[in-house]
């Protein structure tokens, strides 16, 4: 049966692609150095696949039809659809086997996500899954998750499709070791007066629920109060998944960075879940003295 | 007011650009757009006619579709919020994570 062996959330500005240098030398190092930290452990995992949930842009999906979920079943798929995303667009690997049985073990198991053969992957998913195979050859399902477009999923369900999912990749008998990965939030607005604004009160809070484990805390929030940290604060959901995905082994995140990157009009952060008995706890890079982990200690 | 058909365009302009898009390619697509097939309302022509992102905002046009439709029209984000700005309503509700 599969394993997670890696699981994490990050936040997916597409500034920190097409406008990387607009935040400080020592915010990259920081949020790129725990990405890459991740990368070096997915490849010292050995990592099969990786499962992305994002939200959905209105890239693939419109009103007449929105699902709260989409399973990405195709043998590939392509990205990044935004012509200015200074990634190479590529056909992506997909990864059928396990597509299927996530879609049919959540369709058994009180989910009715949508799916589909041909995902076209915006800055939501491409940025992140980037960071972590920059040859973009990492067999990945994508799953688009509805955070925008109301109504909306509320987030102890989005908690509870985790759950389901990762109970789906750890029946899944077609490979070993399997990354799930959440990507977007934390704070932010698009679109609306307050574009720019990040709440840092709200980040640094989130980001010590997700590290307590004490997940009540958030699950019951409603879209009023999510959105008092910005309209784009409802990508939460895509960290809570994950978390869900890996309750029963890991239920405590560890923070890996967080800046808040004004230029790229977000809270940027990262958080892993270790889901290893190896004691790998020991390769998480130590905190300095200013609370910041430099992931090139690792 | 035609919200339905508001987004549609919105969204079909913007796509337009994106489908399958090739930079290198020259042309522009969305410049030969025809927005007249749309059911819009005189307001919504004429917002979308002027690239006004504060009377879609009004209209109601949503915020990611908004976000999109900037970035397509070439608006920096600076620009945007300031355009927007004065629409802001304040919001005095406060979040479980404030002391």
């Amino acid at each position: 049966m599969a394993e997670i062996v890696l699981a994490y959330a990050s936040s997916h500005a597409p500034m920190m692609s097409s406008q990387r240098e607009a935040a400080t030398e020592e915010q990259r190092k920081n949020f790129f150095g725990a990405l890459d930290f991740l990368k070096e452990q997915a490849t010292e995992r050995g990592v099969q696949a990786v499962v992305v949930l994002s939200n959905e842009h209105y890239t693939n999906f419109f009103l007449e039809n929105f699902p709260q979920y989409c399973i990405g079943l195709g043998e590939k798929n392509w990205g990044p659809t935004e012509e200015w995303l200074p990634i190479d667009k590529v056909w992506i690997p997909g990864h059928a086997g396990l597509a299927n049985h996530i879609a049919q073990y959540t369709l058994n198991n009180g989910f009715d996500p949508a799916f589909s053969h041909l995902l076209e992957l915006d800055h939501g998913i491409m940025t992140v899954y980037y960071e972590l195979d920059n040859g973009m050859k990492l067999p990945l399902v994508p799953i688009v998750q509805n955070c925008a477009v109301p109504p909306l999923v509320p987030v102890r369900r989005a908690y509870e499709f985790g759950k389901a999912l990762g109970d789906a990749i750890r029946s899944y008998d077609g490979l070993e070791r399997v990354a799930v990965v959440g990507a977007g939030g934390l704070s932010h607005w698009i679109g609306n007066p307050r574009v720019g604004d990040i709440n840092e009160e709200f980040d640094n809070w989130f980001l010590g629920v997700l590290e307590s484990g004490d997940l009540e805390q958030v699950l019951d929030m409603p879209n009023e109060e999510i959105e008092l940290a910005g309209n784009g604060n409802h990508e939460m959901r895509s960290w809570l998944a994950v978390a869900g995905a890996v309750a029963p082994t890991a239920p405590k995140a560890t923070k890996l960075a967080y800046e808040a990157v004004y230029p790229w009009i977000t809270g940027m952060a990262v958080a892993y879940w270790e889901t290893q008995d190896k004691g790998a706890a020991a390769d998480v890079p130590a905190m300095d003295d200013a609370g910041r982990r430099d992931a090139s200690m690792a | 007011m035609s919200w339905y058909q508001m987004h549609r365009a919105v969204y079909d302009w913007v796509r337009v650009g994106e489908v399958n898009s090739d930079a290198s390619a020259g042309e522009d697509p969305r410049a030969s757009f025809d927005v007249s097939v749309y059911e819009l309302s005189p307001e919504e022509r004429k917002a979308f006619d002027n690239k006004d992102i504060a009377a879609f905002y009004q209209l109601g046009l949503h915020e990611v579709l908004i976000n999109r439709y900037a970035r397509a029209c070439g608006f920096s984000r600076e620009d945007y919020r300031r355009r927007l700005e004065p629409l802001a309503v304040k919001n005095e509700r406060k979040g479980r994570w404030q002391k």
